[in-house]
């Protein structure tokens, strides 16, 4: 791998040195991101630094000029694609715009994204194509269509986004979120909850509840994410805490401080921060029930809530199920029915459990008979691949970008049966051409 | 004892003559005797090498001329049936047929059936060729009496005689004619022809375990544990009435059958019907009257727990799920 990185670099400056046309630099950058993003993908994690991207970064800023004509980068938009819409309130988005591209201002991604939240393969993309665009596609349409008919003192309506690997449920709900940002709805938005219990930063014996599990640094940066997302609302709504929190002798939490102090705490004390999550979902649930606020739950690999492994070990060396982990009670309380004024988005995804639980992805199946039970009655919505429609705007959109820079006849078909109009694939079979 | 006299009388007899001889020998040492004694007797040459003996004449190994297959002489219209009148390993030379089996390492055609014993190993039928089965049925049909004319179909039949007794008659040249596998008695039936009710028929299914076949609906019972046949019947006979009997009697322990017992799932009985009426009856007062979950709601979760999900189950579940959330659906609502 060393000796091919040394001989690519080579090459480049050997190139440089050449002085050859403004054409074929062009496309070397294309190669470039491409075996980027093959690094990337088969994690050489010693490469983090990309000595190579900071190198084509000088060469690029000297010859700005001359690769201008074939860079990736957005530039100011003339007149309106076909492909795009200037809709920008979320709240309007309906069937009239399905298939077309908004953009989200760096300001909103920023606040919504930050700490997780798009893929990362399609942040990847974000950087190169320089905005954040989203498709506008039948399941968020019709989700929003739901909360906007919703008789919000009902008890809270729970919606299942299923579908096959790579169809778009995470942005569906990224859309989503952006309609509840817009809407002003407190968010308790989780990015993956896999990441729990697959990867924790740290594992501590639970301090309040007995033969349980903390992931104290998961938990802090989840209250980051959640103060991060909600940091325009908050300050507005003005939410009291209902009752004294008494972490240690020292330190209590009194009733009437706002939730943002109480988040603050749980920042600056990560021993705490479980426990914090598990009062600020609480308390978001009274406040919701009261008609103070009203609040969007989206779940990102919910189902992983529910599936009876984790990889954290206890410290009597036995497999915790996620039942033991603090985190868990609080983010299943809020996805029940008892309270009003709030909605839920949950997301099952089957790369949120392990392989033997890989045969469908359907949402019974995944969630299994407990899960099902907790969230019945649901509304399960289907992230469909692209049709006929959503494909070409998508081919159009990244024809546009130029991240398709080779286009003969046909080439349209060729990659709808190669990417079986799976979003995700076609992003990637994209990706070198 | 008696043994060692023998020997002992054995050796004294063998020994007399040799010592009589020696005997002579020594009397006839005189000098006027022995000249005529040299000239009669001749000195016995002792020859070491071989002497060339006369040449036998050489045994003349005589060996049997196989006859040519007398596949090769048979006329084509020949009666086969007397040619191979029973079950028999395969015959090159009685069987008049180019036969090729057997595998050979280059695309060369399979060995021929002279001395090819893949021939020999598998069964054949040779000797159950469609003229000698035709003749043996004609044979046979002087035992056989007409079909009865009031069960024409197979309805009709299987409606009155709704049990099949399957047994078996060995025949074979043994000095017995009994075989002990001829006693086994196998009853079959369709379970639908037995009157059970829900209960009765879940406690039979129970009961007569892996016997029964929910494809076909066909319950087997085999009896093979007496001597005798009829035995075995009668055994079977009352298994049948004792289960079907002891599946209409109902346990005081058999109301203690849990959610995890159930073979499958029940709406009225499990938390969706309680979350679905609690969410339909969200805010309303103790005295007011309480909603049911709806019916179509119900069946369409038991649709997709039974029968297993898919996309037509999920959708059907979709739709009621939102009848009874009170969501209009984007379709209908859409221009």
């Amino acid at each position: 791998m060393i000796t091919f990185i040394h001989s690519y670099l080579l090459l480049i400056l050997f190139l440089w040195f050449q002085k050859v046309s403004t054409k074929i630099w062009a496309h070397i950058l294309k190669f470039h991101n491409f075996v980027r993003s093959q690094i990337w993908c088969f994690g050489f994690k010693s490469y983090r630094k990309e000595p190579i991207t900071m190198l084509v970064r000088c060469l690029r800023g000297v010859s700005r000029r001359a690769c201008a004509q074939y860079s990736t980068v957005a530039e100011p938009i003339q007149k309106l694609d076909d492909f795009r819409t200037n809709e920008a309130t979320v709240a309007n988005h309906g069937l009239q715009h399905l298939g077309k591209y908004y953009r989200i201002e760096p300001e909103v991604k920023k606040q919504l994204f930050t700490y997780g939240g798009l893929p990362k393969s399609f942040e990847k993309q974000i950087k190169t194509f320089g905005e954040t665009c989203l498709m506008v596609r039948e399941p968020a349409v019709e989700v929003m269509h739901y909360i906007k008919s919703t008789d919000l003192s009902r008890p809270t309506v729970r919606y299942v986004l299923y579908g096959v690997d790579g169809a778009g449920k995470s942005l569906t709900m990224a859309h989503l979120l952006h309609f509840g940002l817009e809407q002003g709805f407190v968010l308790v938005h989780v990015p993956w909850v896999a990441n729990w219990f697959k990867r924790p930063k740290e594992t501590a014996s639970s301090g309040s509840k007995e033969g349980f599990t903390d992931l104290p640094f998961d938990a802090a940066s989840w209250l980051v994410h959640f103060k991060n997302q909600n940091a325009s609302i908050l300050p507005k709504l003005d939410l009291k805490v209902s009752k004294d929190y008494v972490w240690s002798i020292r330190e209590t939490t009194p009733a009437g401080s706002t939730l943002l102090e109480l988040i603050e705490h749980g920042i600056a004390r990560v021993k705490f921060a479980s426990d914090t999550v598990e009062a600020l979902l609480h308390e978001l649930k009274q406040h919701s029930t009261a008609g103070r606020c009203k609040t969007m739950v989206a779940i990102d690999g919910y189902n992983a809530l529910f599936y009876p492994q984790t990889r954290i070990l206890a410290e009597n060396k036995v497999v915790v199920t996620p039942d033991k982990i603090t985190l868990t009670k609080p983010f299943l309380d809020i996805t029940k029915y008892d309270w009003t004024n709030g909605v839920c988005i949950l997301s099952v995804d089957r790369i949120a459990l392990n392989e033997e639980r890989w045969e469908s992805e359907l949402p019974q199946y995944q969630l299994g008979k407990e899960g099902f039970e907790h969230v019945d009655p649901f509304v399960p919505i289907k992230v469909d691949n692209y049709n006929n429609k959503e494909f070409h705007s998508c081919i159009n959109y990244y024809l546009n970008r130029r991240w398709i820079q080779n286009s003969a006849p046909g080439f349209d078909d060729e990659l709808k049966y190669l990417s079986a109009s799976n979003p995700f694939k076609l992003m990637n079979i994209c990706a070198p051409l | 004892m008696f043994l060692a006299t023998k020997l002992i009388e054995q050796n004294a007899r063998n020994f007399a003559p040799r010592l009589a001889s020696c005997h002579c020998r020594k009397l006839s040492t005189d000098p006027h005797a022995s000249p005529e004694i040299d000239n009669d007797e001749e000195f016995r040459v002792l020859n070491l090498r071989q002497v060339q003996a006369q040449a036998r004449p050489k045994r003349v190994i005589k060996k049997d001329v196989a006859a040519p297959p007398r596949a090769n002489k048979m006329p084509v219209d020949q009666d086969w049936g007397a040619v191979w009148p029973g079950p028999k390993t395969f015959h090159p030379a009685s069987v008049p047929l180019p036969l090729r089996q057997g595998y050979t390492e280059k695309a060369a055609a399979p060995p021929s059936k002279y001395g090819n014993a893949e021939l020999m190993k598998i069964p054949n039928f040779l000797h159950l060729t469609p003229p000698v089965i035709k003749k043996q049925c004609e044979a046979l049909k002087q035992f056989c009496t007409p079909w009865p004319k009031e069960i024409p179909s197979e309805e009709q039949w299987n409606k009155h005689f709704p049990m099949e007794v399957i047994t078996t008659d060995y025949c074979h040249g043994l000095p017995t004619i009994r075989n002990p596998l001829s006693r086994i008695v196998t009853i079959k039936f369709k379970l639908s022809t037995l009157k059970l009710d829900k209960h009765a028929h879940d406690k039979f299914l129970r009961l007569v375990g892996e016997r029964y076949d929910p494809e076909t609906d066909v319950l087997t019972i085999v009896t093979d544990r007496c001597p005798l046949r009829k035995q075995n019947y009668e055994y079977a006979q009352y298994l049948l009435t004792a289960l079907y009997h002891e599946s209409w009697v109902t346990e005081p322990w058999e109301s203690l059958k849990s959610e995890a017992d159930m073979e499958t799932y029940h709406f009225i009985r499990n938390k969706s019907k309680v979350s679905a009426e609690e969410i339909l009856n969200w805010g309303k007062t103790e005295g007011g009257k309480k909603l049911v979950a709806h019916e179509a709601f119900g069946k369409s979760v038991e649709n997709l727990m039974n029968e297993g999900e898919n996309e037509y189950n999920i959708q059907a579940y979709k739709t009621e799920a939102l009848k009874l959330l009170g969501l209009p659906s984007l379709k209908s609502t859409s221009p």
